[in-house]
Order: structure tokens, then sequence, then C-alpha cells
């Protein structure tokens, strides 16, 4: 029954190769955005990072940074409260409509987000907002929110009701408990919550393509230029995207690390 | 029980990265016998079913069913099986899929398999509508029966049983152990059964074998480990005992008449179980005597035990009968002792 | 205790659902208002007469959603066969791997999806890494892996592994390592395991990474334009292109409900069965 050496070193392997996978075309792109060349074409002859102070450089790069992050930043705030107080009631109080309330939370999340994309703009233009990238917010916080109090749901079913009963025992009303029992339990999901909001609204494409307007993000910039043919800007931008993410990703998971070191420090 | 065992243990030795389970231990199971492992937790006795059954392999020695050897024998191939201390019955099927499991596994026609269920559920005292129950609509109780059905539909040489009556409350446990003790006569079957718990061993077995850190302390029927514990962990392992180091000679203890024959100037120490100490009479000799002074009384029902200080400061244990209790409460000074039959030598190096 | 709990609950539970109602329910709502207007209107202010269904049936977008429909079911086939043995993996047999595959593949969510699909086009096309080096190191190159219906299926079951594998890993991992054992002591092989315990156990798990990889793929437009090309046209590009090009917002409204109509009806079907404290929460 259990599982032998061999079947084991196999199955990392085959682990390893998922990675792999998943990783080739990134490699791809990396590898692009170093070529001088204008069109590319692998084996790459003469690699140069000139691509890197070109996007850099670029005053529409910036406008794409600054307005993606400015998206990212705000949807994370808010998916961060929603999904708090959603997960409460997700997953910690029973009340009469919550197994409704957990379907409609898990909705969004199965939707075809380029038909979302759609219904949106058409539901701005009904109703008489022009797109921009404040829509684009709205946006992603149908697809997001639900994901932020899915995340942080996971954290709190394993919250002991007793806790916060033992706070009201001692005299503790409905915020002093949140306040103080609540909310410091659940921060470590609300902290990842908050991470994963930002990571996916900073790559999201097909809802962005449809309900910022006028107003572009970074993902819509490059999937309007590589339809229209290839620029050398597109890899070196990509990249760039992504090591944002992955900074951000290591600065969240080590976070905690750093935050408990800082405190030792002082003490 | 036949003269030849069923199942024998030769030097079996496990180990885990740098941590030794299992010291080559010897062990012989007879033929249709009901045998308890019995041992605190961490003893190495889980880890001693586990290969019995299967689930783990040895680092070195041999297991033989009759004359086949076993131990490289995988799991779902030998003719032995479990009934885990989960019980482990599957909870996406009825009670009577449980029972057909091992069964449909070995392509058993379905109206032959519905007999045999219902026969096994009968035995078990089950109602026959419990065939078609689903696993979380049985009591506690109930399950365990489920779970033994399957084992017995398996129709296996030795069934094995990992503490599975340790989750019961008290009364269904002693319920249980009583079924158990009856469904081993009733079958005629080889059960090896697993527990922490000398007095579940006690109820049940013909045999009861005790571990310790890995190694068997005592393999004896249940009135011998009772008499005659092999050593003090035993001893202990049984519950309140009197433990005197007679090659000291400690004041404590008086030994006369044939306990001074028979005790005096050996090694080791002797085990005196409250029940057997009285409290004497001024003047009343006793073979065994101890003097001291009441320190506490505990009132157990229909009995009383009261634990008494003696003069080199040691505390003995005595329990008896109500109307033979003392006039008096703590700070009392008192007399008690036994015959010489009532006390154990145990001669430990 | 209990009236406070059933206060609070409905109380937290307002923000997000009002949310929802006003900028998921309500829209989806507006499509479904829109898709029975007369051709090219711009306002519901009109007789509805249904026809853009009719032009659904007549101009042959059914051909668009059968494409999706089959290519999702593939894909997802594909992936519930290619993501067990790792899903299974990492619940029952690797420690400190299970963390690393987690943040491995968890990490790829955060990189735009185009981004990634382009990075095959790099990968893939002729004169991409791998038709590339092979020329070079062996002189003979292929006309490259785009432009047909594999490689958009390639496309999908890349870029949808994660919510086949976690759901997966998750199901596996509600399978109690006892009823293996006991099966496997009463005699079971390793493929009657399979069958009789581990995935009926975990099909809450394979039913819901299914479902996600199923209704995200049937909607999924990206890899057919990056990857695929024009060899077919998904049913979210039809919806993209009433809308947009074609200007014909009933049309477009017409095609999205047939979508949403699919995959919401399978979502809810899947969303109704599966046990949610269970599945999240780990309670039995």
């Amino acid at each position: 029954m259990k599982t032998g050496k061999f079947a084991h070193a196999a199955l990392v392997f085959y682990g390893i190769l998922v990675l792999a996978f998943l990783y080739l075309p990134l490699v791809s792109v990396g590898f692009a955005s170093v070529s001088k060349a204008r069109y590319l074409s692998f084996p790459i002859r003469k690699y140069s990072t000139d691509w890197y102070g070109k996007a850099v450089e670029s005053d529409t790069v910036r406008d794409l940074l600054f307005l993606s992050l400015k998206v990212a930043g705000i949807v994370t705030l808010l998916a961060m409260v929603m999904g708090f107080f959603g997960a409460l009631a997700f997953a910690r109080y029973q009340w009469r409509y919550r197994k409704l309330f957990q379907k409609l939370i898990l909705l969004p999340i199965f939707f075809p987000q380029t038909v979302l994309g759609l219904a949106l703009l058409m539901w701005f233009n009904a109703i008489g907002v022009i797109p921009s990238w404040k829509t684009a917010v709205v946006a992603h916080l149908v697809w997001i929110a639900p994901i932020a109090t899915l995340v942080i749901a996971i954290r709190a079913y394993s919250f002991d009701p007793a806790l916060e009963e033992a706070a009201r025992d001692m005299g503790a009303n409905t915020w002093e408990t949140l306040r103080e029992v609540t909310i410091p339990l659940l921060m470590p999901g609300v902290v990842s919550a908050g991470l994963f909001a930002f990571l996916l609204s900073w790559g999201n494409f097909p809802l962005s393509l449809f309900t910022t307007g006028a107003d572009s993000t970074l993902p819509e910039w490059l999937y309007a230029k590589m339809v229209s043919g290839y620029s050398p800007l597109v890899p070196t931008v990509g990249m760039l995207s992504v090591a944002a993410s992955a900074v951000l990703l290591a600065l969240g998971l080590t976070a905690p690390w750093l935050l408990r070191s800082l405190r030792k420090m002082r003490s | 029980m036949g003269d030849m065992p069923i199942l024998r243990i030769n030097a079996l030795t496990k180990t885990f990265d740098d941590f030794t389970a299992l010291h080559a231990i010897d062990l012989n199971v007879h033929d249709g016998e009901f045998l308890a492992i019995v041992g605190p937790s961490g003893c190495g006795k889980t880890t001693l079913i586990r290969l019995m059954v299967g689930m783990e392999e040895p680092s070195d020695g041999a297991i033989w069913l009759r004359d086949q050897r076993i131990d490289e024998v995988p799991a779902n191939k030998r003719p032995t099986c479990m009934v885990f201390q989960s019980l482990a019955l599957f909870p996406h099927r009825t009670v009577g899929q449980n029972i057909e499991f091992p069964l449909k596994l070995r392509k058993v026609p379905a109206a032959e398999r519905k007999a045999r269920a219902l026969e096994l559920l009968a035995l078990l005292r089950l109602p026959e509508d419990y065939y078609g129950k689903r696993i979380d609509q049985c009591s506690g109780g109930e399950r365990q029966r489920v779970a033994l059905a399957r084992a017995l539909a398996f129709d296996p040489e030795i069934l094995f049983f990992d503490e599975p009556l340790s989750a019961l409350d008290y009364r269904l446990r002693k319920t249980l152990e009583k079924e158990l003790r009856e469904l081993h006569l009733r079958t005629g079957k080889t059960f090896v059964y697993i527990t922490h718990s000398l007095e579940e061993a006690m109820v049940m077995s013909d045999r009861i074998a005790i571990m310790r850190a890995g190694r068997f302390e005592q393999i004896a029927p249940g009135a011998e480990i009772y008499a005659r514990p092999s050593s003090t962990f035993v001893a202990e392992f049984m519950g309140e005992v009197n433990l005197f180091d007679v090659s000291a000679n400690a004041g404590d203890l008086t030994l006369s008449g044939r306990a001074a024959g028979q005790f005096s100037g050996q090694q080791g120490t002797l085990m005196i179980r409250p029940e057997s100490l009285r409290i004497l009479a001024p003047e009343e000799a006793a073979e065994v005597a101890v003097s001291g002074t009441v320190t506490a009384e505990y009132l157990l029902g229909s009995r009383i035990q009261y634990a008494i200080t003696t003069a080199g400061d040691k505390s003995v244990t005595v329990e008896v009968l109500r109307e033979n209790g003392i006039d008096g409460g703590p700070g009392t000074p008192v007399r008690i002792g036994c015959g010489a039959s009532a006390c154990h030598l145990i001669a430990e190096a | 205790m209990r009236g406070r709990e059933r206060r609070l609950g409905l109380l937290y539970s307002l923000p997000v659902s009002a949310f929802l109602a006003l900028s998921f329910l309500a829209p989806i709502l507006l499509v479904a208002a829109f898709s029975v207007m007369p051709p090219k209107v711009f306002s519901l202010a009109n007789m509805p007469d249904f026809s853009a269904y009719g032009e659904f049936l007549t101009q042959g977008y059914w051909r668009s959603v059968a494409w999706s429909l089959g290519m999702a079911l593939a894909a997802t086939l594909i992936l519930f066969v290619l993501c067990w043995p790792l899903a299974f993996a990492m619940a029952k047999v690797f420690r400190g791997f299970t963390l690393v595959l987690t943040i491995g593949v968890v990490m790829t969510l955060f990189v735009s999806e185009n981004i990634r699909l382009f990075g095959w086009v790099l990968t893939l096309m002729k004169g991409g890494l791998i038709e590339g080096y092979i020329r070079h190191w062996t002189g003979v190159g292929y006309d490259g892996l785009l432009y047909n219906v594999p490689i958009i299926i390639f496309g999908l079951v890349y870029v949808y592994l994660p919510f086949m594998l976690f759901p997966l890993a998750q199901g596996i991992s509600m399978v109690p390592d006892d009823a293996r054992q006991a099966a496997y002591d009463l005699g079971a092989t390793r493929w009657q395991i399979l069958r009789e315990i581990e995935l009926p156990l975990a099909s809450p798990g394979i039913v819901v990474g299914s479902l996600l990889c199923f209704v995200l793929s049937a909607g999924a437009i990206a890899e057919s334009k990056l990857l695929g090309g024009q060899a077919v046209i998904v049913i979210a590009d039809e919806v993209e292109t009433a809308f947009t090009y074609g200007q014909n917002w009933p049309l477009g409204a017409a095609l999205a409900m047939v979508l949403i109509a699919i995959v919401g009806g399978i979502a809810i079907w899947g969303i109704a069965k599966a046990d949610l404290d269970a599945m999240i929460g780990r309670r039995r």
C-alpha cells in the first residue's frame, strides 16, 4: 500500500515536469525580451537589454504601469473589506440564507469572463456611466471579491466560535469582539486574500478588455500589440509585468517572517 | 487449540529512521485463541499489528502463517484482516455494501453475497433492515458490529483488532467486550486484539502479551499475569499495587513465619495488591505486617481505599470492604497486613 | 447567541451580496432583456421579437457553440487524467514538495494568461524556441505547431490546469487513509481501490474541478485567438464580434445568453451538489 521509492521518485519527476510545462512559455518570453533583433527568431544570435531601456523610458509604458497599479490597489482594498465580512457570513455564522449566499459567491468565479465583461459594458452604458479605469475596478471586483471571500473563508472555517463567545462573555460588544478577536485571528487570511486580489487584478485581461473604455491596463495593451503583429516591446513589458508580480509575491510570502524579525530586533 | 501455532513471529524488528519500534521480538499465536497485546501508547503494539496485517514491511525478521512465510506478502494478498481503530467503514456505501465488499472483490454472485451479509447481520444481532442503511445512520455500537461483520465476511484466518472500542463510552464498551468474547467462542476464529487497557484484555482474552518499548515483558494467561507479574512494569500496569524492596529489608515491612522463610534475604520487589491487605486488630499477628498513619480515604462504592504513610515515609494503598474500614479519619495510626500467599516476589535484575 | 449569529450573518453578507446583485446579477438580467430585442437596437424601448435567437439557429452560430463545448470537454477529460496522479501525490504522498508545487502552480495564475499564451506562440511557432533549436542542431525544421484545433485544446489544458489540480487534490485529501487501507486489507488491488474507494470518495473534488475547467474552457477566447489563429471561431469570440464590429447588441446578447444558459446551468447544478462546508472547511 505504501508508495515505493521508485513510484515516489516518478511522482516527484512528474511534478517537476508539470512545473516545467507551466513555466516553459515564460522562458520563451524571457529569451525573446533580451533578443536584439527586431523580428524574433530562435536561436537568438545577439542578446541585448536595449528593449528594457526603451520600455522603462517609454511614457506609454509608465502610464500603463501606473494605471494598472491604481486599479489593482483599489481592487485589493475593496476586496479585502468585502471578503472579510463575506467570509464570516460564508463560513462562520449560521443564518437563514447562508447556503444561497454561498452559491451566489461561487457563481461569478464559474462565469465566462469575456461574457461578464461585455455584460458589464452594456450595463454601464444602460445606466449612463462612461467606461474608464473606475468601471474596470468594478468589473475586476465582480470576479475577485468572491475569490477573496473564499480565501478568507478557508481561515474562518477553522475559527473556534467559543473565542467570540468568550469575548462577549467578558463584556465585549460586537465592535469590540470584532476588533479584539475576530480581525486579528482572520488577519493572515485577509492578507493572503489581498495578495491574491492584487495579483489577479494586475494580470487580468478579459475583464479589462471591455470595461476600461479609453483607458488601458498593461495586459490589455500587450494583447493589442500581440494581435496586431510582433513588437519587441511585448516580451520586454511582459517580463517586466511578470517580474513585478514575482517581487510582490516574494514580499507577500516573506512579510510574516520580516515582521517577526523586525519585532524581535525592537525588543 | 492446535499444537502448531497459526502465526509465528521470529526476531521481528522494525526501525523508522533512527527510532527502533520493535526489537527482534518473538511471538506464537495459537490456532483459535484470543490473544490480547497490551501496552501503553508508543510501546510498538500498533506497529506490530500493522506488520502482522501487512501495512508495513519489517526491517528484519520473519512472520509465518502456518508453514507459509508471509512478511513479504502484501496486505491484499494475506488471508488475514483487521478491524481498524477508526473502523474505516466506507462512508459512500451502505451497511450491506460494506459487508459485501470483500465478497464483491472475489466476484461472489450478488444473491450469494446478500445471503451471506444477512447471515452476518443476524450473527451480530443487527436487524435485517440495516442492510440498506447508510453508515452515518448507525450509532457507534452498530458501526462496531458492521465493521466486525465486514471483517468476518472476508473469512480471515486471523482477525486483528486495533483498539476498535477505544472511542466508545464506558458502558457500551463493557457490553461490546462481552459480545466480542462470545463471538470469538461462536466463530472459533483466532483473534489478535491490540489495546492499551489491561482491564479490557482481561475480560476478553485467553492470553495476554504485555509490551513495553518495543519488547514483550510477559506473555501469559490473564490470571497468571494478575497473580505473578514478571516485572514491576507489568505489576504497575495492571493498576494500583504496593511494591516493597525486600533486599533493603526496610523497617516498614515486618516479615514473620512463612513469609520470613520465603522472602527474607531475597533480592527483588515484593508486590502486594491493595485488596489483599487488611486492617489488623491491635496485637493481631500477620505474616506480613506494616505500621503507619492514615493520610487519606476515598470511597469507591462498596469498597473504601486508604492511603497510609509508614514511618519510613512510604505510601501504601489498602482497599477493604466498607464494613471492614477504620474508625476515625486521617491521622489515625493503623497496622495493616496479609498472608505470605498474597504476596508475590518479583525477582528483577 | 443564535439570534445574534443570524443577524450578523445577514449583515456581514450585505456588502458583497449587494455589490454582486448590482454588478453581476443586474447586468446578466440586462443581457437577457437585450437578447429578445429586434436586431441592431441600442435601447430596451422596443418590442421584443426574439429574432436574435432565430439568427443563432439559422446562421450557423450553433457550430461555434459545439466547437466551444467539444473542446472544453476534451480539455476537461485530458486535465482530469493529467492531474489525477499529481493531485494524488500532493494529497497523500509528498510532504514538503506539495508546498513547492502549490506555490509554483499558483504563481502562474498571477501572470496574465495572454502573456503565457504568447509565450507558447514564441515556443511553438516556426522559428520559435523549439523549432528554432531543432533546426539549428539538426538542420531539419517543421512548419510550426500553431493554428489548429489540437493546439487550442492544448492551450486550454495549459491555462486551466490549476483549476483541475487544486480541487482534485482537495477532494483526494478527503479520502480517509483508513478506508483505503481497509480496502487493501480486505483484498482489493490498487485498481479496485481507485475504482471502489478513491474515485467515489474524492467525487466532490472531481465534480468541482471538472466543472470549473469545463465552464471556464467553454467561455474561453484567448486560446483560440492567440494559438488557434482562425482555425475555429469559439462562441465567446462570436459574442465579442457581435457586440464590437457587428454593433448588434441583441445578437451578441442572445449568443451570450446561450452560453450563459449552458454554462450557468451546469455550474448551478454542480454547485448545488457540492457540500461547500466539507470542501472548503474540511468538516465532515
